[in-house]
This record gives C-alpha cells, structure tokens and sequence, in this order.
C-alpha cells in the first residue's frame, strides 16, 4: 500500500500550498483529478522525489520512502510526452529500463518479451522518433517492464492520443496493472480516463486532496 | 526556462562532473591569472629601453580605425548577403551558404595571400590589365584597404551566416501575414526582418571587432609597413625583430585593457550562437528589382569570397607544388601543423567537454557562472599577447622556451579555441540536462550510461564542429608559433611567412593551397565523422 500522510509542500511565492493525503494499493489504478494548476504534477514530483516536502510522511508498505533519491525510489513515471529518447530505438529505450551489465542474450529476450507483452513485437529497431504517441507510450511501458518497480506513475499519459489509441492504451495499463500489481497514480484532467481506469479516486481542491 | 530555475532534485546527482567541471575552470583561470602576472612582472622588472619609440596612442587609433571599419563595412555586407541568400532559391545553394560558413575557419594568412595573388602587383587582374593595355593598374592592396577587404571576406561571411540562421528562424505565420498583406520587399524588410536581425547585431559588432582589433596574420602580410600597424603586430615586432620587451609588455597591457572592455560590453547583448547547419531559406521569394539586387549581391559576395580562394588553388598547385613536395623542411612543417593541431583539437574537446558537463550538472547559478567564465576570458586574451606570456613564464621558470614550444602551442591553440567550444557546447548538454533531467534520474542511469547512450548520441555533431574549429584556428595560427617558432621548428603558416619574406612566392602559393585545402577538408569532413560515430551509439 502506498500511503501519504499530510505531505505539504509550497512553490516559492504560493502561500498556501499544498497537503496531500491519501492511500493507493496494489493492483489498482487510483486516480487523481484536478482543473490545470490544481498541483496534479507537483503531487507526482512528490511521489517521485522530484520535489522534497516540508513535511509529512510517504510510505510503501510502511518504508519511508521520503529519503530515497529519485533513482532508488520504487517508482516509474511515464510523462504526457518525452517519455522516450527519441535518437535511440524503441530496443535501446526499453533496453534502459534493465540493470547495467545484463548479458546481452538475456537482455534481448526480455526486451523483446516486454515489447510482445505491450503489443509491439516488431517495432524494436525503429528510432523513437518515428512511432506514434500511442507506440511511444507503450514502449514506455515495456521499458516499465523490465525496470520492475512497484508503483507506476502517470503524469497525463493520454493527452496526446486520438481515441482509438486512448482506449487501447488505457486497457493496455489496467491489464498490465493487474498482472504484475503495480499501484498505479495516475493524474488527469480529463473525466474519461478517469471513468474509464480508477478504481479510487481523489480530487484536489484547494491544494487538499479530498475523494469526490 | 533556464536550468538554474529548475526546482531540486531534478537533474541526476553527478559529483564527478561537477568536481572535474570546477578544476578544468580553476586551472584555466590560474593559467590566465599566471600569464597576466608574467606580463605585469615583466612590465615592472624590465627596464624602459633607450630604443622603445612605440606610439601607443597611434598604434591604438589604427587598431581601432581598421576594427570600427571592419565591423561596419562587414555588417553592411554581412546583412545585405543574408537577406539574398534567405530570399532566393537557386541549384547548389547549400554549396554557396557552406561557402560562407567556412569564413570561420578560413585561416587570415591564406586570405590575405589570395587577396594578393587577385590584386597583388603580380596578381591575375594586374596580369590581365597589363595584357590588355600594356600598363600595370596600380591597386593599392597594401595598407588599410588591402586589410580591410580581407577582413570583409572574413568578417563579412561570418556575418553573414550568423544573420541568415535570425532570418530564416522568422515564424511562417509571420511571414504568411506579410505575404497576405502583399508587403512590398522594402516594407518586409522593415517589418519582418529588421526586427529579426537587429537583437544580434550589437553582440555580431563585438565579435567582429574583437576579430578585427586582434587580427594579426591579416595586417603582418598586408600592412604595408609602419603607418598601418595595429597593436598585435607591434608587440610581435617589438619581441622578435627589435627585442624590445619593456615596449611588448606595455602593448600587450593596452591590449588586454581593450580587449577586456570589448569582452565586458559584448556580454552585456545578446549571445551569439555559431550557425554552421544548413540554411532552409523561405518559399516567399521577392520580385522586380529587389530580386535583381539580391541576386547582384549574392554574385559579387561569390566573386569577392571564393576569387582569392580558387586563385590560390589554381596558383598554388601550379608549377612550385613539385618543387615544394620535395623539401624536407615542408614536410617537418606539415607534420608538426597536424600533430599540434590534432592535439589542440582534442585538448579543446576535452576541456569544453568537462566545464559544459560540470556545468549541466548543476543548477545554481552562481556554480554555472563559476564554471564557464574563465573559458570567455580567452576571448580578451588575443593569441599574441597569449604566446608573449607563455613566453615570459616559460623563461621565468628557467625552461628554455625552445624545449617548452610544442606543450605551450598546444596549449595555447586549445585555451584560444576554448570560448567557442564552450559556446558550441553548453546548450546542447543543458539542453539535454533541461528536457530529460527528470527522466533520466528516474530510471537511475549512471553518470557513463547517460554520456554513452543519451548525452553523446546527441551532441556527437556538436563535437565534431568544436573539433574541426578547434583543428582549423590551430591549423592556422600565426600568432603563437610567430613568438615560438625557431627555423628547426616551424609550422606551416610560418613557413608560409618566411616563404613569402624570403621571396619564394610559388613556395608560399603551394603552402597556402594545401592548408586551404586541409581546412576545408576538416570543417566538413570532422563533423560527419563524429556525427556518424554518435549515431552509430544511437
């Protein structure tokens, strides 16, 4: 379980701030809604470790998550866009998400069988920069995959997709959420990803996360 | 949004870069402070010599005469070439913008000898003229104007290139709203291009006036004699030919004052980044007369530009290549000029590599600063006056400066190189740093795995431009093998020299032919080299 106690946090100048509490668990997708500005991604930086919080307390299954550096947290995060980098092929970006020194016949089964899981097989050799949002965004998730962390973080992940492939995405990360019982965050502003994915819902009003 | 404004956590922990990034620029400024100090200490231990006649304030108003005109006339040419090559559409045009963009690394020496070997007493327009009418047309190619039109053709190219990247970086739906509204060509420029070009034309007038004020193989091979001297070369006249080193001392001084105004004034504008791509151009072309006048001015600019060039190439692999081919001296001259400049070039890689890394590393601003500054401070540090305090602290140091000129050529070609390589450099990685910081962190990528995999397939091309200018300026440097040279150990550019006072001019032409010929070699093929190997990363 994922729990946030009372976690405060003030941009420079905002006076009020922020305080979020609330739990996500396993398996699930737990979504939090906001109008833009409301603090969706400042709360997602929290998570990550982007952003420090004055105080409070972040905690999986009762770790102390809030002296972990970004890089040893056990968190994904996939962005609306530049989830990928876009010189490197869809391979070599999935290939980023496993633990260096891999021997590399290893490496390429996982990768291609991450690439099958997300429904994308054949595309490995082609440079990021020249798939669609919606294979961009899988790829992601494969490259998620392999990186084998417990809670997934979604920041707008299908702002920028048509929506055949919003629909197709979206059921591609409740199964994968379900599979391999992430704890999915994800932040939206549009009410039927939201419909469509959460099994718990927050709303921030007023800098306060509260459910709706 | 700039990194220093970035909020903690995002940019990946990298200690090593930043404590590699923070001793690159301590030791360089220490290098700076050091030369400096050498020239100070020399100035209060040297005796005032009974021979030092040096005009200072002359010598000042010619510097600056021959620099203010050049920055003006170079503007004019430069914004009028930008303006013809942005309006028309022609075969080969991609050939004729890369032309200009090799103004940069086109060695003064080499232009200066092909501005005599087209106007010069025995050039081809006097051979013609004499051919046709039996007398020699006196063109007075020595003096200021000789100076000034090679600096035209490489300060006016240069311009020329940095405005053509402003104008074709206008918004299409700007200029689709000045078609809609059938701007005559007059009225677009006013409207539309003027404001596109005129925020860099006071940082454009800086560098081209800090290029003029310390040009020194230009006015050593086209002065003409005392009356057109600058301060460069009188302090390269004052320690080699009259060893008068009190005098060198005070020039270099008034030098460096200048120079660091210029330096603190230019960084008040707005920067101006190296634009050595491709130029796309625009689809909206003018009509009538103005397209008469833009076509004029792109065929007097090719003519200007590229007639001293070929006239080299033809005149230099004439009749004296053999008999130069054959001289051993040529080929120690060559094989030093390669391995210095080899060896300056990725000295200069390395260095701008380490400050631009340590400086994407972080975001406090005070630390950036820290970072990049003493890289710029060679920018009011002209070779000359560089190579004069190498000098005094070699021999300071009891080192025979004979034993210490390869390591300080070396040295100096890369410290002299360095504010462009920092330039060229920076934006990439912060760029990098800015946009995938948050990324990167997330996924824990080592400090190597994000150089190998993100950094380096990304300003892989980026590196090849700071190798081949860093291989270009050192390639054709004069002002520092001019005070280090001996006649066991010389480069090509002061053979080149020697040639010329020796009188050996097919000698010369053939040097000139080869260089020219290295340089551009280098500035297109070094790029690709390095653009190819970091896709190859890719």
């Amino acid at each position: 379980m994922l729990v946030l106690e009372g976690l405060r946090y003030a941009h420079q100048g905002q006076p009020d701030g922020y305080s979020f509490s609330m739990t996500a668990a396993p398996g699930e997708v737990t979504a939090i809604s906001g109008p833009s500005g409301s603090g969706k991604s400042t709360l997602l930086d929290l998570i990550a470790g982007f952003l420090t919080p004055i105080d409070g307390r972040l905690a999986l299954d009762d770790v102390d998550l809030l002296p972990l550096p970004p890089e040893a947290r056990p968190t994904s995060i996939l962005f609306q866009s530049e989830s990928l980098f876009e010189h490197l092929s869809a391979m070599h970006n999935v290939a980023l998400g496993l633990p260096r020194g891999t021997p590399r016949p290893e490496a390429e089964r996982k990768i291609h069988a991450a690439l099958a899981e997300v429904g994308l097989p054949d595309i490995g050799r082609q440079r990021a920069d020249t798939l669609s949002g919606g294979q961009k965004q899988r790829v992601a998730l494969a490259r998620t995959l392999l990186r084998n962390r417990p809670v997934l973080l979604l920041d707008e992940p299908f702002s920028a997709l048509d929506d055949e492939t919003r629909s197709t995405t979206r059921a591609l990360v409740r199964s994968l959420t379900a599979a391999h019982g992430w704890i999915t965050v994800l932040v939206s502003h549009h009410k039927d990803d939201i419909a469509a994915l959460a099994a718990r819902r927050y709303e921030i009003v007023d800098g306060k996360l509260s459910l709706p | 949004m700039p990194l220093s404004a970035l909020s903690n956590s995002v940019l990946p922990l990298r200690p090593f870069r930043l404590i590699g990034g923070a001793g690159i620029a301590l030791t360089i400024a220490a290098l700076v402070i050091l030369v400096l100090w050498s020239i100070a200490a020399a100035a209060s231990n040297e005796p005032a010599s009974a021979r030092t006649s040096i005009d200072v304030p002359h010598l000042l108003a010619m510097t600056s005469i021959q620099a203010g005109l050049t920055t003006v006339l170079s503007l004019l040419v430069g914004t009028a070439l930008a303006w013809a090559l942005n309006r028309l559409r022609f075969p080969g045009r991609d050939l004729v913008v890369g032309l200009f963009a090799s103004a940069i690394v086109t060695p003064g020496v080499v232009v200066a000898f092909g501005l005599l070997a087209v106007w010069g007493r025995s050039g081809w327009v006097n051979d013609t003229w004499q051919g046709l009418f039996g007398a020699p047309l006196n063109i007075p190619i020595f003096g200021l104007g000789g100076i000034l039109a090679a600096h035209l053709i490489l300060d006016g190219a240069f311009a020329a290139r940095i405005l053509l990247t402003r104008l074709d970086a206008v918004p299409t739906a700007r200029l689709k709203t000045g078609q809609s509204l059938a701007l005559s060509p007059w009225r677009r420029f006013a409207v539309i291009d003027w404001p596109a070009i005129r925020g860099t034309l006071p940082g454009l007038a800086a560098i081209i006036f800090l290029l003029a004020f310390t040009s020194f193989p230009v006015v050593l091979l086209l002065g003409g004699g005392p009356a057109n001297q600058t301060l460069e070369v009188a302090i390269y006249t004052a320690v080699r030919l009259d060893f008068d080193l009190y005098g060198a001392v005070l020039l270099a001084m008034v030098q460096i004052g200048v120079c660091a105004t210029i330096v603190l004034a230019a960084a008040a504008f707005a920067p101006v980044p190296p634009s050595l791509g491709p130029s796309r151009g625009q689809r909206w072309s003018d009509t009538g007369g103005a397209r008469t006048a833009q076509w004029l001015v792109l065929v007097l600019s090719i003519l200007g530009f590229a007639l001293p060039l070929a006239a080299i190439l033809v005149d230099g692999f004439g009749s004296g290549l053999g008999a130069l081919l054959q001289r051993p001296v040529f080929w120690r001259s060559a094989g030093t000029s390669l391995v210095i400049a080899t060896l300056s070039a990725a000295l200069t890689l390395l260095l701008a590599l380490g400050l631009g890394l340590g400086r994407a590393a972080t975001r406090n601003l005070a630390l950036r600063t820290g970072i990049a500054a003493p890289s710029y401070a060679y920018l009011a540090v002209p070779a000359v006056v560089l190579a004069l305090g190498f000098f005094l602290l070699v021999r300071s140091l009891g080192i025979d400066p004979e034993f210490a000129a390869p390591a300080v050529i070396i040295l100096a070609n890369a410290l002299l190189a360095l504010p462009f390589a920092v330039a060229t450099l920076s934006p990439p990685l912060d760029a990098i740093a800015l946009s995938r910081g948050r990324l990167i962190r997330s996924l824990g990528l080592t400090g190597a795995r994000q150089f190998t995999h993100i950094e380096w397939p990304l300003i892989g091309r980026d590196a090849g431009v700071v190798v081949a200018l860093a291989f270009c300026f050192s390639l054709g440097d004069l002002g520092v093998i001019a005070l280090f040279g001996t006649q066991d150990f010389a480069t090509l550019p002061l053979l080149m020299v020697r040639a010329l006072g020796a009188y050996r001019t097919n000698d010369a032409a053939s040097i000139a032919a080869i260089m020219l010929c290295l340089t551009i070699a280098a500035f297109v093929t070094i790029p690709r080299l390095f653009g190819s190997s970091a896709d190859a990363r890719a």
